[in-house]
């Protein structure tokens, strides 16, 4: 069995899924209390049996993943602004704006005015 | 996670486990369950030291092994996809 103690403020939660998602296959997962330190207790039980120079090499990895996970959030932390920006304007300029009604649009010279109005009917 | 108070009734086994709430999100819960559905009788009853008891009663013979250590790994799958 590999048991780590991990602190969810170093390593967040969702990452902590993430990194044991990857040995879901060779490894029975298990997630015991998290205490008032905010550490979370991860248990791993290996399917089939498992060398101690192997739990080693699974230990190494694990926290390999912990720290792709840990780093993936942060980077998606800190882009979500500019993520959502982008995706609004993409949506943004998708909408059709081919109106039937006004077609409003800057004149600053005054030029689109109807001959009748500028210069009445006679 | 804790298992706990493993017996037989009518040659059957039952197995109870305990999921921390702070761990283990009840959606993921609820769907494990629902898909595990034909291997033994589900029950999830919540107590007051922040746990989900999730009772497995009628537990399917060739399951009994491993029921439980899968049902916790499905747990895991389903939160992480949602």
């Amino acid at each position: 069995m590999i048991k780590e103690k991990l602190n969810i403020k170093l390593y967040p939660l969702e990452a902590i899924y993430g990194a044991c998602y990857v040995f879901i296959d060779k490894f029975y997962i298990y997630f015991r209390e998290i205490d008032v330190k905010n550490n979370v207790v991860v248990e791993m039980k290996p399917k089939n049996k498992l060398k101690q120079g192997d739990i080693e090499i699974v230990r190494g990895e694990f926290f390999n993943e912990l720290l792709n996970y840990t780093h993936r959030i942060n980077i998606s932390k800190n882009n979500k602004k500019i993520r959502e920006y982008m995706v609004e304007r993409a949506l943004f300029s998708a909408i059709d704006d081919d109106f039937d009604g006004d077609n409003d649009f800057d004149d600053p010279l005054g030029i689109a005015v109807p001959w009748e109005e500028k210069y009445g009917d006679g | 996670m804790e298992t706990g108070n493993k017996y037989f009734i009518n040659g059957f086994m039952n197995k109870t486990v305990k999921l921390n709430k702070k761990l283990y999100k009840l959606k993921a819960i609820c769907g494990a369950v629902k898909d595990f559905g034909d291997l033994a009788d589900f029950k999830i009853k919540k107590n007051s030291n922040n746990h989900y008891l999730v009772e497995l009663n009628n537990i399917h013979k060739e399951a009994q092994d491993k029921i439980v250590d899968e049902f916790c790994n499905y747990v895991l799958y389903l939160m992480k996809r949602t």
